[in-house]
């Protein structure tokens, strides 16, 4: 979920079905009940998130893990 | 006037004289579970194994974690607990695997579950070589404990743990009673720098009278000086309490403030409850005995409330009337507070990823090896993952970095010839392996009858084996 997009996120990313520029947005990132408020990558056209590799296979797992692991 | 007894279950035991498969039933009196069974030679017998329905009840609705071992070795022949090896009727994965580097201790305890002596030839090295090689075959690495006897008492120790990291074993611990790392300065350096990640301390309670009548000897000074070599020497430490009723229940919230005050060096207090197998004064009465529930109980009443009983909830992966536990996050001023109790018990691992709703069966051994690694062995560095520009994620370091500071307050039930269930042996997972080179559940290993006749501990049989 995305909430008011605001700071412009680096440039070179962009939305490839709203051809907008992705900008830096709050979004509540969720799991096992938990949640987290980050700040991400969005599209102000569709709400697309960009969650980049580094973040879905190092710190977001990690936190995926430590939940699981209770 | 007697409760009436109700039939709760049927299962199965052994006789507590000559260690026949037996029958058995846990009925409920009051608001207590027993184990009942007659054996046609040697009579009844009847014992408590849980005080206090509630927590009974809640224990039994986590259900049953079975899976079956990836491999097993000995065929069913007699029947539980007489195969042991693992034998195909087995249904858990090893989580914790016992190596016994030997049968000598430097004390001589009134109670202890193997027995150890002063004497005895040690197995070598090689012997060992056979036994990790072995465990490493049967596929994905299990926690190692080196036990014995006192485990310390070798001086070739820090050459075993080398060994068994050189095999790919991501955690070792060392079950001792702390006296070598209290008296050999950079003895715990050198159980370090081999690869060890975690010494489980034997530690009754705060007061020398508690070690005088336990272990037979004034320590408590010593365990105070192991545990700060451990903390020089980057080691997680565990605390080990033996409860024994009407000597030292009433130290556990002394053991946990002792605890909480030294973390994040002591990572976790494990309670085990006295049980009745190796070498003990007499044959137990059920006043000898203090069950799971009230040790939670206790818990609460002797941190005022601080801990609650309700923060606990049963283990992953062995049968749930086997365990407790509980994870906490210490504040600076030392108080604890428990973790979120939800975990992932209800939902999908991120390796099964099935969307059933709950991990497949054979993955809770894994995480369970996980769980315990990550809590027992020294506080976690954090990872190396480097920032990533243009994002923010302040609240995943922040759990990240509360999740380091975490403590774990645990207890597990051992099983005797008295309150043996072999439901519950079928689902252990916690394995000694034999020096015959079998691995077998720890309760069935270490089982006396009431005149020290053991099924497998160290008879001839097993050496002829081995």
């Amino acid at each position: 979920m995305s909430e008011r997009p605001s700071t412009p996120a680096p440039p070179e990313l962009t939305c490839d079905r709203c051809q907008l520029p992705l900008v830096l947005g709050k979004v509540k990132a969720s799991y096992l009940g938990n949640s987290f408020e980050v700040e991400l990558s969005c599209c102000p056209g569709c709400g697309f998130i960009y969650v980049p590799e580094e973040l879905a296979l190092g710190k977001m797992a990690q936190v995926e893990q430590a939940l699981e692991d209770k | 006037m007697n409760a009436i007894a109700s039939p709760l279950a049927d299962t199965e035991s052994v006789c507590p004289a000559c260690l026949r498969t037996l029958p058995a039933r846990r009925v409920l009196e009051g608001d207590d579970v027993y184990l009942v069974k007659r054996c046609p030679e040697h009579g009844a017998f009847k014992t408590i194994v849980w005080r206090g329905f509630e927590s009974y009840q809640r224990w039994g609705a986590r259900g049953s974690r079975a899976a079956t071992p990836p491999v097993t070795e000995t065929p069913i022949k007699r029947g539980c607990p007489h195969d042991c090896g693992i034998c195909p009727d087995h249904r858990q994965h090893s989580c914790c695997v016992l190596l016994e580097v030997t049968q000598r201790c430097n004390l001589n305890c009134p109670v202890c579950f193997a027995s150890a002596g002063r004497e005895g030839d040690d197995p070598s090295l090689a012997e060992i070589d056979g036994w990790i090689d072995r465990l490493r075959a049967h596929g994905s690495p299990v926690n190692i404990q080196l036990s014995g006897g006192e485990p310390t008492v070798r001086d070739d120790l820090p050459e075993i743990v080398r060994r068994i990291r050189a095999r790919s074993f991501d955690f070792v611990q060392v079950n001792t009673n702390g006296l070598r790392l209290a008296k050999e300065g950079g003895y715990a350096q050198s159980l370090a720098d081999a690869g060890l990640d975690c010494v489980f301390l034997q530690f009754d309670g705060v007061s020398d009278a508690i070690y005088r009548h336990i272990r037979g000897a004034n320590l408590l000074t010593l365990k105070k000086t192991a545990i700060l070599r451990c903390a020089d020497a980057g080691l997680g430490v565990v605390l080990v309490p033996t409860l024994v009723p009407s000597v030292n229940v009433g130290e556990i919230g002394a053991i946990i403030n002792f605890a909480v005050a030294r973390a994040p060096v002591i990572r976790a207090v494990h309670f085990q409850p006295v049980s009745y197998f190796g070498r003990y004064p007499a044959a137990p009465a059920d006043r000898d005995r203090i069950t799971l529930p009230e040790v939670m109980r206790e818990l609460e009443v002797q941190s005022d409330g601080m801990i609650r009983a309700t923060d606990f909830a049963p283990g992953s992966a062995e049968n749930a009337y086997c365990s407790f536990s509980g994870k906490f996050f210490v504040s600076g001023d030392g108080c604890l507070s428990a973790a979120a109790t939800e975990s992932a018990g209800g939902c999908c691992s991120a390796s099964s990823g099935c969307g059933c709703g709950l991990p497949a069966s054979g993955d809770d051994a894994p995480r369970a090896r996980r769980v315990v690694a990550g809590q027992w062995a020294a506080e976690a560095k954090p990872a190396n993952v480097p920032d990533i520009p243009g994002i923010k994620i302040d609240s995943f370091d922040a759990f990240l970095a509360a999740r380091r500071h975490n403590f774990s307050i645990s207890g597990m039930a051992f099983q005797d010839a008295w309150n043996l269930d072999l439901e519950r042996l079928r689902e252990c997972f916690i394995h000694v392996v034999s020096p015959g080179r079998r691995v077998i559940p720890f309760c069935a290993y270490n089982l006396t009858s009431m005149t020290g006749e053991s099924l497998y501990r160290m008879t001839n049989d097993e050496c002829a084996v081995a």
